[in-house]
């Protein structure tokens, strides 16, 4: 938002388009509400988002330490290790707990890098238009007919292992949506009159771009942020599954990873490969229904049911 | 130097060279066993296979890919991890190939699997000319083609003077014959080879002799692949039938072998990318025996162990897996090269680290106890080189003694408790990795959190590849591990300076660019002692100065972890035959002596009436689902009308 | 799946996306003439596009660390002239540039060169493996689409009902499943077998080999069942999703109300005039979902061992095994390049109101 917070008399337009803003989030909210399965997916990522900052608290950072890992290795879920122990004697559950972190945090920082890049893909080809659009929609249109897990693994493979890595290779094979939609809705906004007249009152593309545009695509940006973290948050998965992913720190796919190379598959410990897809499937799941009902709310046409 | 992690996947940096090293290895068992042995000392009672049906080896040709395993023929199906590179023996260098081919080509010599040391193969005898240059090898005259032809010392030579001449050719094996000046076949069984200078490894030839009627159709040898046109001539234990890319090959007893006919009348190796779904093909009884790669992991071996017919074989291994640490790496012009941290020069930074490290840890957690705690460089398993640090020598796990250690050397601790380097900054070591090994990243995790402990940062690099920065020096610590032979000849020849790179530009034979010259004396000593008692304490003599000099330091000896069911398999020979492994062994003697068990039927895969069934519930469900859903649809649709 | 778009983020996709596209730029007009110039102009992107996934696979996988030469001497002892040997053969010693032309030349011919490990010609390996992953993906591809409508229709005509909402809410908790994890999940419960539940299908592979004719079908069958079953069931979701959303849109129409008011039967309106129009969008979905579909089995492919491109495909990274990466980047691309293009084609053909 842009809204700054010099005080302004109460008739000033910036207080107005604040009051019009706040009224648009509550309508939003209200709308939002109606969603049985957005609430759900809001609830359900609200304690995860609890239990991946409270982490420290709860479970501490010693919980990846493998010298002082308490258990025997592969324990099954008992009274003291509720979901047993990996192949180091270590809590299964204060590592899906700890492996929230990074989890949410790729899936976040890939998202948001993601709808980044292709909102101001997006927005610039839509205000720019002419060659510079095309050019830039070419390029979208040839990454959106790369295989997006093929293109990944290869960046991943390129680069070092790193969590940087797996959010770069994230983002950048997953923003061309973002930027066909974007580019549509800067489209349908600049042809609104009140465009013409910002310009004609000597707006810059800077100044149209950024308090014109933007605030009307934010919405979109929204929703499909949320959306997209659900892709990176399987995308990170997978990759770490592949191996692809940094071994030295402890996310869901790498759980898995670890689980599956330690043979937990065949030897039958499912307690080690169970709980962390769980954790991925829900975390997904949730950034899906709540993306679902915001653009149901922005676009009722799409009959999500509530 | 065969193993499983010395090829493809695995920790292996240097996937080609174990054939080589067999080679290499090989050399004090010519010394030792003489030149004439038993023969077939090893060879089971007169097999008598029931099944006489395919007698004739010989009629492989109609035989040809997927026969119809008959009714009752014994197939032992084995799950492997890795795909064949090449049915090419001229091309092949994994470990699943090369073992291939020892299963479809006659060897001029072979391994005893009791001890290792040299027995016949398709040479009977063999003997040196006075000057050492000229050996002269007795062909058997009853070993034949599965084409009906007698194998002949024409092909031996043939094979041997291909490699020479064709540069396509020498690609997997080249290094065998790099000393060759002259081959020559005499007469059918005599096969005489000339050689520029003496090589001792003369009865360790391990390349396979492939029929010359049939192969000097071939053009391009480094296109060539030898998976055309099946079933593929061989004089072997085995005679291949048919081979598809990253499924199978199948393999059918040859019974007129001249060792006697192997006792599964089918040999097939089914590729499973994934260990587990081996495992759970084992368990179902897809299969007959896994391997693992390189070998079962604690977890899978401690659910198999209790399980109803299935016996996991937990041997002694022949690795070891050690500490590496980059000693300034530099080639033999004198040229330095890579970027190893300086402080790793001082030798007190070394032990320290090695002392910072809880060996029974590693054997315990790690590996759950299915290895055996570090020592010297040779693995207690070779009992004659086998060398233990005494009481004042050993770097015993002592966290307290190792910070005394650093604190000496002038790395002390700077305010946020990291150690300083002598440029001012804390130190930090790469340390290299495979990513492909579980073991790696688990002790890659200890090590960081141990030597956290002393002040000093470690940063794990795991890569698919280590072999680039490895050979660049580009390197701080590195997991190291090699399987050693009877013979250690080779695993201490890598550590003198002669092995080191010739320039930087080039490769070298150097494992760890260690250049030490106490060590090399002692090498050359222990190569020309051929009093093996004498040679064995020079060898120890060896161990020790490694151990002290602190570059590679062994953690563990992991130990080959494999399993198969015992109602397919009743008995089946470990290479050693007290206490050895079966999958990777030199020589063809696990799956030749395999003694199918008469329960059940043994053939490999699903049963067909498993299939059916499974198909015909498949069908059921479908066809219940849609069938329900039809007469709701009917049923509302009446009911809206 | 994974890295791909979630359904709701596909219906945009399909909306102002491809569909879109198609719609915006296919012609108006009735004239074939017309049509064919769109042909054209199609064919002619897919061609620019196919040129640039060559460009891309040729520079991109050239920063893979590590030296081809060394992975093939195997870490031997070898010497620098030895060295320069293998680079001059490989081509592996001339300019980047000239390299590259080199290797556009040479796959204009059909020629991707030879792969470093295998020593064959890599367009050899794909044709190997091309026909298992074709014959997975295909099987799964019939299914999960047939399923996806067959259930998308029914959820969209019963809005709201319960069974819309478990058809969506199953179809989005499947979907948002790691499909390898859930793989593994078949794998232990189908396969190994839990408890009294015996193993019913192999752990993996294509075949167990030795079998001829119809005992062969029946033993791939068999070997197929557990890879199909998971990608349909990460997959279907996707499908269902558009398809019913598609519906909805449609549903509201006037032209359904009047076939209503005609005195038609429900069922009867559903499926002569609703479903054929409403499926229009969904058909750029379908092939777009082939060609991904091709390119997101690696997955699955690794979990069951299966002998397809992605297994050669992650066996050849690691390497780097440099032409076969290459080709088969560009074969996974080509997939989906081509589905697209396709699609885009057979949309004005089918939709009147677009068509000729």
């Amino acid at each position: 938002m842009t809204a700054d917070t010099t005080a302004t008399p109460a008739t000033g337009p910036r207080t107005l388009a604040r009051q019009r803003r706040r009224a648009s989030v509550a309508r939003f909210w209200r709308q939002y509400r109606t969603h049985r399965a957005g609430l759900f997916g809001l609830a359900a990522l609200v304690l995860c988002a609890l239990a991946a900052l409270t982490a420290p608290l709860t479970v501490g950072s010693h919980v990846q330490s493998v010298t002082d890992a308490p258990g025997a290795p592969l324990e099954s879920p008992s009274g003291r290790f509720w979901l047993g122990t990996d192949q180091f004697g270590r809590s299964l559950l204060g590592l899906v707990v700890w492996g929230s972190r990074v989890s949410l945090l790729v899936g976040l920082l890939a998202a948001v890098l993601s709808v980044a890049i292709g909102a101001l893909i997006g927005i610039t080809a839509g205000h720019f238009g002419g060659w510079y659009a095309t050019v830039m929609m070419r390029i979208t249109d040839w990454f959106l007919v790369m295989p997006t897990l093929v293109l990944a693994i290869a960046l991943a493979t390129v680069m070092s292992r790193s969590l940087g890595t797996t959010v770069l290779a994230i983002g950048v094979t997953t923003w061309p949506t973002t930027a066909r939609l974007v580019r549509a809705q800067t489209l349908a906004v600049e042809s609104r009159p009140y465009i013409e007249r910002a310009k004609a009152l000597g707006g810059g593309h800077g100044h149209v771009m950024t308090r014109h545009v933007l605030p009307n695509v934010m919405p979109l940006v929204l929703a499909q942020t949320t959306l997209i973290i659900s892709t990176a948050i399987l995308a990170e998965a997978t990759l770490a599954f592949l191996g692809l992913g940094d071994p030295t720190v402890v996310s869901w796919g790498g759980l898995l990873q670890d689980a599956r190379e330690a043979g937990a598959v065949s030897s039958g410990d499912w307690w080690y490969l169970v709980p962390p897809g769980i954790a991925i499937a829900v975390v997904a799941l949730a950034f899906t229904l709540c993306g679902r009902a915001v653009e149901s709310v922005l676009n009722p046409r799409l009959g999500v049911p509530r | 130097m065969k193993t499983h992690d010395q090829h493809g996947r695995g920790r292996s940096r240097r996937p080609g060279r174990s054939r080589l090293l067999a080679a290499v290895g090989a050399t004090a068992l010519v010394l030792s066993a003489g030149l004439t042995t038993p023969p077939a000392s090893a060879a089971p009672r007169a097999a008598t296979v029931a099944d006489a049906r395919a007698a004739q080896g010989t009629a492989g040709a109609q035989d040809s890919a997927g026969s119809k395993g008959s009714k009752g023929s014994k197939v032992l199906t084995v799950a492997v991890a890795q795909s064949v590179d090449s049915l090419s023996p001229f091309l092949a260098v994994r470990l699943l190939s090369t073992s291939i081919h020892r299963l479809m080509y006659e060897y001029l010599t072979n391994y005893d699997p009791k001890d290792g040391h040299v027995i016949p193969g398709l040479a009977t005898s063999w003997q040196s000319s006075p000057d050492k240059l000229t050996w002269t090898y007795t062909i058997r005259n009853n070993s034949r083609w599965s084409d009906g032809q007698q194998a002949t010392a024409e092909d031996a030579a043939w094979t041997f003077r291909k490699m020479m001449t064709d540069q396509g050719a020498a690609t997997a094996n080249g290094s065998f014959v790099a000393n060759f000046s002259e081959v020559s076949a005499p007469s059918p069984t005599r096969l005489v080879i000339r050689l520029k200078k003496p090589q001792a490894t003369m009865t360790a030839l391990d390349v396979p002799i492939v029929p010359k009627h049939v192969w000097e159709k071939v053009g391009d040898f480094s296109k060539f692949n030898n998976d055309k046109s099946f079933p593929i001539v061989g004089n072997g234990p085995f005679v291949l039938t048919a081979y598809k890319p990253d499924s199978y090959v199948r393999l059918r007893a040859n019974t007129s072998f001249w060792r006697g006919a192997p006792k599964f009348d089918e040999l097939v190796f089914r590729y499973y990318k994934d260990q587990d779904a081996a495992v759970a093909a084992l368990r179902k009884g897809e299969v007959s025996f896994v391997a693992g790669s390189p070998s079962l992991t604690p977890a899978q071996a401690a659910s198999l162990k209790g399980q109803k017919n299935i016996h996991v074989n937990d041997a002694p291994g022949r690795r070891f897996y050690a500490l590496a640490t980059n000693p300034g790496a530099r080639a033999r012009n004198g040229k330095k090269f890579g970027d190893g941290d300086p402080s790793l020069l001082d030798q007190r930074v070394r032990h320290a680290l090695f002392m910072a490290v809880d060996r029974r840890t590693v054997v315990g957690k790690v590996f759950q106890g299915h290895a055996v705690e570090g020592q010297g460089y040779v693995p207690p398993r070779f009992a004659t080189y086998f060398w233990k640090p005494s009481a004042g020598q050993e770097l015993r796990y002592d966290p307290a003694g190792a910070a005394r250690l650093l604190d000496e050397a002038g790395y002390r601790r700077n305010a946020d408790g990291k150690r300083v380097g002598k440029d001012g900054k804390p130190l930090n070591y790469r340390l290299l990795c495979h990513a492909t090994d579980p073991n790696d990243k688990a002790v890659g995790k200890y090590l960081q959190e141990w030597w956290g402990k002393l002040g000093i940062g470690v940063t794990v690099d795991c890569l698919d590849n280590v072999t680039d920065p490895w050979l660049a020096g580009k390197y701080d610590l590195a997991f190291d591990g090699w399987s050693v032979n009877p013979d250690p000849d080779f695993v201490l020849s890598i550590h003198t300076c002669g092995a080191l790179p010739a320039t930087p530009k080039d490769t070298g034979a150097t494992d760890d660019f260690i250049c030490d010259r106490t060590y090399d004396q002692l090498y050359a000593r222990q190569l020309a002692e051929y009093d093996p008692a004498a040679r064995a304490k020079v060898v120890k003599q060896m161990e020790s100065r490694l151990y002290d000099l602190g570059y590679m330091n062994v953690m563990a000896y992991p130990n080959a972890v494999e399993a198969y069911r015992t109602d397919r398999i009743r008995s089946i020979t470990t290479m050693p035959s007290a206490a050895g492994n079966i999958y990777g062994q030199d020589g063809y003697w696990s799956w030749w002596s395999a003694v199918p068990a008469n329960s059940g039927d043994s053939s490999g895969g699903g049963t067909p009436s498993g299939v059916i069934i499974g198909i015909v519930a498949g069908v059921v469900v479908l066809v219940g689902l849609a069938g329900f859903l039809a007469l709701r649809r009917r049923a509302t649709a009446d009911d809206r009308e | 799946m994974t890295a791909e778009a979630t359904p709701a983020l596909v219906e945009g996709a399909a909306g102002p996306g491809s569909t879109g596209r198609a719609a915006g730029r296919a012609p108006r007009a009735g004239a074939s003439a017309s049509y064919l110039r769109y042909v054209a102009g199609r064919l002619g992107g897919a061609a620019v596009s196919l040129l640039a996934v060559l460009v891309t696979s040729f520079f991109l996988f050239r920063l893979i660390p590590g030296d081809p030469v060394k992975f093939m001497t195997g870490g031997r002892p070898v010497s620098a002239q030895q060295i320069a040997v293998y680079r001059k053969e490989f081509g592996l010693d001339l300019p980047l540039w000239h390299q590259f032309t080199d290797y556009c030349g040479k796959a204009l011919t059909g020629d991707l060169g030879t792969s470093y490990q295998f020593r064959a010609p890599v367009l050899d390996k794909i044709t190997e493996a091309l026909p298992n992953t074709l014959l997975l993906t295909v099987t799964a591809f019939v299914l999960y689409t047939a399923l996806g409508i067959f259930l998308g229709t029914r959820s969209a005509w019963r809005n709201g009902g319960a069974g819309d909402r478990l058809h969506t809410g199953l179809a989005l908790t499947l979907y948002s499943i790691p499909s390898f994890w859930l793989g593994l999940l078949l794998i232990i419960v189908l396969s190994v077998g839990v408890g009294p539940v015996p193993g019913l299908f192999p752990t993996g592979g294509m075949e167990s080999g030795g079998t001829e004719g119809f005992a062969y079908v029946l033993d791939v069958a068999h070997h197929l069942v557990l890879p199909v079953l998971t990608l349909v069931a990460v997959e279907y979701g996707q499908t269902l999703l558009v398809t019913r959303s598609a519906l909805l849109d449609e549903m509201g129409s006037d032209y359904l109300t009047t076939a209503r008011a005609k005195g038609l039967r429900d069922d009867l309106v559903r499926r002569r005039h609703a479903v054929p129009n409403a499926l229009l969008p969904t058909v750029t979905l379908i092939f777009v979902n082939l060609g991904r579909t091709v390119a997101g089995v690696i997955l699955v492919e690794t979990v069951f061992s299966w002998p397809g491109l992605g297994g050669l495909f992650y066996q050849a990274l690691s390497v780097p095994d440099l032409p076969l990466v290459q080709g088969l980047f560009f074969v996974f691309a080509a997939a989906v390049i081509l589905m697209n293009t396709l699609a885009d084609l057979l949309y004005p053909l089918l939709d009147p109101r677009v068509g000729r």
